[in-house]
């Protein structure tokens, strides 16, 4: 690609970007707001006595009174100007209150990530390097495991046989509470616990890129500038390393970007049977307590973020591959 | 015919999963005679471990069979991936031929669409649409039709896009043949193969995610599942293993033979590919 | 059954000393000792801290031990000094005084006077709580008499008056964060300021929160514990399994599932009590629709009633955390009526009912098919739905059941859209408090927690309309018995179960449950071993 292109192209991607990110916003608005029950029945449900008077209160300070199109039309504006709104059920901003979570989230699922790609390619390399083999047998048994077994079980599992079996991992939360400890004790033990977590999150997509990095570099190495390469004598290792496996990266980063978005719906689970206190838990309460104002949020910070990393995958594609246009 | 058994055979993975999965549906469909009655019928004492009692796997915390639970939750988990799995066919290889083969305008249009559904988080999706319309099975089946679907739409888009152009769909359009005869009669039956291999896929992640579903309590209480019974057992998985691991492991088979046979599919219908494509979430 | 003389009262009040749980403690041959944190669990997490505010379960327990009431209650009810050491009650029960402990801070160094005391009856909760505004519109006046004097004057006489004031019904707040301001809104409410023996330190949403040690609590030498954590678990294994492991040594409310509740009483460091919830006093029922065919026969109501087994609910699915109901007092709730009995199981006598009623089973044996949508408050509801599906089966009816989430549920039930459903209400300790809401047609209203079911009966709403007006026990007793015995026999709901609550802890912690409120006391007596 001419990189004299490049600001033109971008702009038009993040035009593209900002509508798509505004659809989903109003989508949600509004299948939010086709949920029966709204956050001022559930408080007054919750409270345990209601009356009518405290209803309205609620319903007129929550702003529920409003005809639904200016409540659209009062959120899209405070969205245009970064602000999402005000959690009245929490007390608290919604962007404070994602803020607040989102870090949790994004080690999670960082994490998550980095071992899934790393331990997935690795084994999707190895197995296409030794196709044939029991190697290969073997890896491919594992990633369909891994890939068929539900999430949420293979974590039950987890802490069966590392928290109370063995008594080696803490089984739930982020952090120890009530210990005061260094920076590196600190450190330490926020691995500590996450470590359950993340595999959990992370052993499907294992699987995913094992399968995917497998077959792409397969595909790759019976291309003809591998045959060349070959001919030539290049030493078997560096072809693997130069050719074969930065190529075969493309499809898994172009995957990758698409599943950003899946990984945080998979964290709702994870977040849940380990205590993360992430946005995925926050927005799973958030919609059972039809906290509006917080759901939409969570939803419009995972869209920018899905929408970002869409968008750097396909730059990254576009740098590494010359045989991808920019259109 | 022939040749596709052959090289479906070939795999001997997908020889292993086809059969898995037909006693799968053996069980899913000769249940009501294995397990007469209904399965939330109490059995046996609660908590019974498996062997005692009579009870094959044990019993859950009503006293109710999870041999039976499994047997007709087989019926029930099946019905949900095979049906929601047709319904995001149809919407997927609606729009995806729409796309593939107007071009244009309209792909950019139904691709920003798919983007779009692409983008929203589909469990997070998924989750809203049950909690909306309250979980029910058709409810449960809409709402994973409607997050499946786009993968759909972007294969068949490319099939059709590359064969738009061969000369056989270029004879028909100079024949008169209508838009629709060409696309239902020239061009869809070129691009099945990957669909095919696509759909059992498909089935395999919906069965996933009505587990994942009911694990939220977002199950129809009406239903027996396996994602209802891993659901119900989670909560007493110190006390009784056995409600969670059986059903744990039915699913666990069930997505592994639909995924070996996947795999046999994709190698029998394009024999040229390396086997094992994968690429699918 | 008891009964508030208001001799008797004031008694109790008089003889009380301060401290005498401490005492008691130390008679046992534990001494009280300085120090430690406690680690406990939230669940779920609250969205406010700030009693009145949020008056949710969690709330409450956690904002216990920030706030303070002017008195406490033990198990009979009775009530025993807190902010206030003591108490009269005019001959013709309409002036209350409420003598102030003195040298009471709120957490923000200001003294706790009675213009807070004033502002927090009369003002805050009239304004916040609709439970409380509900009773506090009877107050003609509140006067301030003195700093450590407020007192008053009902319009009418009002004979459950007194058991009002705990905290967590009027919890005192400081006038001067919230006057003139819009009291959900304030700063306040975002960092509570209480009087009570641990004020707010941190909170990290999704993760914790931090309560720490008020060192000018007015009790000298309390709080013991340096401060209390509360840990937000969302899943029932991971709370159970911090249990075990000893990351929290304190559970409460619904943290652990009835059906662990046998194997945390096998170990032998805990301790589970079930005690604690007398002032509450929740009862479960399964509330009928009597606007939808044909729940509105009582016939039909009495057959489902015998259809169920109440002993298999509280034995095999509570695992005997609560007692099978009776009819619809909880039998700590005051004016309780053992011989007024609802129908007992007995499934010929239901399908003869039926019959009796016209509704003769069909080839598939169903008689009639209603729905029943579950209650999302976890696991074991889901169970007593499937259970109650089960039962009706028995007798040819055909439940089929709808899951909702909390918000459908609260939704559908206060717009009466529904057949069937589960709800349980604190009954607060006395029927006019908690149990008439549930009956008086008055009280038919498209709110939560109102007469939701529709039931109607004149002579009921004169009867729980006596007992409210009266000011003599006795008149009172006549009244609520009366009303009992047409209850069980018109049977409007299907009562269950007189819940309880497991309240588990580390046995090195003492003084727990030592209140009828158990775990939403101030915990400033709580002590680590």
């Amino acid at each position: 690609m001419e990189l004299s292109r490049l600001p033109a192209y971008l702009a038009g991607r993040l035009v593209k970007a900002a509508i798509v990110i505004l659809a989903i916003v109003v989508c949600n608005f509004f299948l939010i707001h086709a949920a029966p029950g709204d956050p001022a029945s559930i408080i007054a449900g919750q409270s345990g006595s209601a009356d009518a008077r405290f209803l309205e209160q609620l319903r007129a300070q929550f702003g529920l009174d409003q005809p639904l199109y200016v409540q659209l039309w009062m959120y899209l504006k405070g969205v245009l100007t970064l602000d999402l709104g005000f959690s009245h059920r929490q007390q608290a901003s919604v962007a404070a209150l994602v803020w607040d979570r989102l870090p949790a989230t994004l080690l999670l699922t960082g994490a998550a990530f980095i071992f899934a790609i790393v331990l997935g390619v690795t084994m999707g390399a190895l197995a296409a390097r030794r196709v044939g083999t029991w190697w290969d047998s073997i890896i491919t048994v594992l990633a369909l495991a891994f890939y068929a077994t539900p999430l949420f079980w293979v974590g039950l599992m987890l802490v069966l046989l590392f928290s109370v079996t063995l008594e080696w991992l803490p089984s739930f939360g982020m952090m120890s509470v009530g210990v005061e400890m260094s920076g590196i004790g600190k450190v330490l033990d926020v691995g500590k616990h996450l470590l359950l977590p993340a595999l959990t999150l992370g052993l499907f997509y294992v699987a995913v890129y094992a399968r995917l990095s497998r077959a792409t570099m397969l595909e790759v190495a019976d291309q003809d500038f591998v045959k060349t390469a070959r001919a030539k004598g290049v030493p078997e290792g560096r072809i693997l390393r130069r050719h074969i496996l930065r190529n075969a990266m493309l499809p898994v980063i172009t995957f990758a970007g698409i599943q950003a978005g899946q990984l945080i719906g998979g964290s709702i689970l994870v977040e849940t049977v380990f205590a993360w206190p992430g946005i995925g838990r926050l927005a799973f309460e958030a919609l059972l307590a039809r906290d509006y104002q917080v759901l939409m949020g969570v939803f419009f910070c995972t869209s920018v973020m899905v929408v970002l990393f869409n968008l750097i995958t396909d730059l990254l594609y576009a740098v590494v591959d010359p045989r991808v246009e920019v259109s | 015919m022939k040749t596709f058994w052959r090289n479906f055979a070939r795999n001997r993975g997908a020889v292993v999963g086809l059969v898995i999965l037909v006693l799968v549906l053996i069980v899913a469909l000769t249940a009501p005679w294995i397990f007469p009655g209904s399965p939330w019928d109490m059995a046996g004492a609660p908590f019974a471990p498996p062997g005692e009692d009579g009870m094959l796997l044990g019993t859950d915390s009503l006293g109710r069979d999870v041999a039976a639970g499994i047997a007709h939750g087989a019926r029930v988990s099946l019905l949900v991936g095979a049906v929601s799995t047709v319904v995001s066919l149809v919407i997927g290889i609606g729009l995806g031929a729409i796309a593939g083969y107007l071009g244009g305008w309209v792909d950019d249009v139904v691709m920003r669409f798919t983007e779009f559904f692409q983008t929203i988080p589909s469990f997070v999706l998924a989750i809203l649409l049950v909690a909306i319309f309250t979980p029910t099975i058709q409810s449960i089946v809409f709402a994973i039709a409607v997050v499946s679907w786009p993968p759909v739409a972007r294969v068949v888009r490319a099939e059709f896009l590359s064969l738009r152009s061969r000369e056989f769909v270029q004879a028909s359009e100079v024949l008169g043949k209508s838009r629709i005869s060409i696309v239902l009669g020239d061009i869809l039956p070129n691009a099945l193969s990957p669909i095919v291999v696509l759909s059992s896929l498909m089935v395999a992640s919906a069965i996933l995610l009505e587990s994942a579903l009911s694990f939220l309590g977002l199950g129809d209480p009406n239903m027996m599942s396996w994602g209802f019974l891993i659901g119900s057992g989670r909560s007493v998985i110190r006390m009784a293993w056995w409600m969670s691991v059986f059903p744990g492991i039915a699913i666990f088979l069930t997505v592994l033979s639909l995924n070996l046979v996947g795999e046999g599919l994709s190698d029998a219908l394009n024999p040229r590919l390396p086997r094992n494509r994968g690429g699918k979430p | 059954m008891t009964t508030l003389s208001r001799r008797g009262l004031m008694a109790a009040a008089a003889t009380l000393p301060v401290l005498w749980r401490v005492e008691d403690a130390i008679a046992q041959g534990v001494q009280p000792k300085r120090g430690g944190t406690l680690t406990t669990i939230v669940n779920p997490e609250p969205p406010v801290l700030h009693i009145g505010v949020n008056n949710q379960a969690p709330t409450l327990i956690v904002g216990g031990k920030m706030f303070q009431g002017l008195l406490r209650y033990d198990a009979q009810l009775k009530p025993l000094p807190e902010l206030a050491k003591s108490w009269e009650v005019s001959a013709d029960g309409l002036e209350y005084t409420f003598h102030l402990q003195e040298n009471v801070k709120f957490h923000d160094g200001k003294p706790m006077t009675s213009e807070d005391v004033v502002f927090s009856i009369m003002k805050f909760h009239m304004e916040v709580s609709p439970r409380a505004r509900g009773v506090f519109a009877r107050i003609k006046e509140g006067v301030a008499v003195n700093p450590t004097t407020a007192k008053f004057v009902l319009s009418e006489p009002f004979e459950p008056f007194l058991l009002m004031f705990d905290v967590t019904v009027s919890a005192i707040v400081p006038k001067h964060l919230f006057e003139g301001q819009d009291f959900r809104q304030a700063p306040a409410v975002a960092r509570p300021v209480g009087t009570g023996p641990f004020k707010f330190a941190e909170w990290q949403r999704g993760n914790f929160i931090k309560l720490e040690r008020f060192d000018e609590y007015w009790k000298p030498g309390q709080p013991y514990l340096d401060a209390i954590i509360y840990r937000v678990v969302p899943d029932s294994q991971s709370r159970r399994l911090a249990l075990e492991s000893g990351q929290v040594i304190l559970t409460q409310s619904n943290d652990i599932e009835p059906f662990d509740v046998p194997q945390m009483r096998a170990r032998p460091n805990l301790e589970v009590k079930t005690t604690g919830w007398e002032y509450m006093g929740p009862l479960m029922w399964v509330e009928f629709n009597h606007r939808v065919k044909p729940l509105d026969d009582v016939r039909v109501r009495r057959a489902l009633t015998m259809a169920v087994n109440r002993d298999f609910i509280a034995q095999r699915l509570w695992f005997g955390i609560g007692k099978p109901a009776t009819g619809p007092f909880n039998s700590s709730t005051r004016f309780y009526d053992a011989s007024a009995k609802a129908p007992g199981f007995d499934v010929n006598a239901a399908k003869a009912l039926l019959d009796e009623a016209g509704l003769k089973p069909n080839a598939q044996g169903v008689r009639f098919t209603i729905k029943h949508m579950s209650l999302p408050y976890g696991e074991v509801f889901t169970r007593l739905g499937e259970f109650l599906r089960q039962a009706f089966r028995q007798v040819g009816v055909d439940l089929q059941l709808e899951s909702v989430d909390v918000g459908t549920w609260s939704q559908r039930t206060a717009n009466w859209d529904f057949d069937t459903t589960i709800n349980y209400l604190y009954q607060y300790g006395d029927p006019t408090l908690g149990v008439e809401r549930s009956y008086v047609s008055t009280n038919i209203k498209k709110i939560l927690f109102s007469n939701v079911s529709g039931y109607a009966n004149p002579q009921v709403d004169e009867l729980f309309a006596k007992g409210r007006d009266a000011a003599d026990p006795k008149v009172r007793q006549e009244a609520f018995s009366a009303v009992q015995k047409i209850l069980v026999s018109d049977v409007p709901l299907l009562w269950l179960m007189e819940m309880s609550f497991p309240t588990i802890y580390d046995k090195k912690l003492n003084n727990v449950i030592t209140t009828g409120a158990g775990v939403h006391a101030s915990f400033d007596d709580v002590f680590l071993a």
